[in-house]
């Protein structure tokens, strides 16, 4: 996966955005519990998934699956976390405000969680 | 809705990419992971809410997501089992779409019990007042 191409980029960036959109479509047509069940569908996380598949098969696809899906278990928990401060946050704050610290917090989480993992 | 609609497409198609970027150039392969489960929905939909309706009802839109968020765990969760245990990568996916469908079934209703709970206790209270 050494090379790096805009065509790839291209068909992740309209890949990954036509699963959240066709999600979000199908959550709105399918009625209330349906829809707010479909509403939190991990698009981004199979989009990425699948987009694996693009580049390698066998052995290889599954290791750099298994990777992927190590860094994506503890992205999920980090976004719960997230969920929680915006919860917290955005009547405190005022949305813009708030909604911008809670994506602060996921970027500081994130990076802490690269440092522990790569460097200890 | 067409606005709520771009602003999902472009962050989720900014998540794979940069997913995809980040394991292509840089050597915290842990990262890619971590923006494959960026969470655009949520901030889209905070975001759409905060804009027509305020603050207090785009911190319910965040804490409500907290539930669905349980299911993206379950799903990763057995993809990554299934993975590590049989190798299949297509088993690995269709198990990980059952069980976050069968999770977030379990939690929806989990949910709607809370939420009827909630409503039968706070009933009495302003009955009460009303007397």
């Amino acid at each position: 996966m050494g090379d790096l191409s805009i065509s790839a980029l291209l068909i992740r960036f309209i890949l990954g955005g036509a699963a959240v959109v066709v999600s979000t479509l199908v959550a709105r047509n399918l009625g209330e519990k349906a829809g707010g069940i479909f509403a939190a569908f991990p698009a981004v996380y199979l989009a990425a998934l699948l987009t694996v598949g693009l580049d390698f098969s066998g052995d290889e696809l599954v290791a750099h699956s298994i990777l992927l899906s190590k860094g994506a278990i503890v992205g999920m928990g980090i976004n719960i976390m997230v969920a929680i401060l915006a919860g917290y946050l955005l009547p405190r704050q005022g949305w813009k405000r708030g909604l911008l610290q809670a994506m602060g917090f996921w970027l500081v989480v994130s990076m802490a969680v690269v440092m522990i993992t790569t460097y200890s | 809705m067409y606005k709520d609609l771009l602003i999902r497409f472009i962050l989720g198609g900014a998540a794979v990419m940069v997913s995809y970027l980040i394991t292509v150039i840089s050597p915290w392969k842990i990262l890619a992971g971590i923006f494959a489960a960026f969470p655009a929905v949520m901030i889209t939909a905070v975001l759409m809410v905060g804009i027509a309706s305020g603050s207090k009802n785009a911190a319910k839109i965040a804490n409500g997501s907290v539930f669905g968020m349980i299911g993206g765990v379950v799903c990763v969760a057995t993809v990554w089992t299934v993975l590590q245990v049989r190798g299949n990568w297509t088993l690995s996916i269709v198990l990980g779409l059952l069980f976050w469908l069968g999770s977030s079934i379990i939690v929806s209703s989990f949910r709607d019990k809370l939420k009827n709970g909630r409503r039968n206790i706070l009933r009495p209270n302003v009955l009460i007042r009303h007397k």
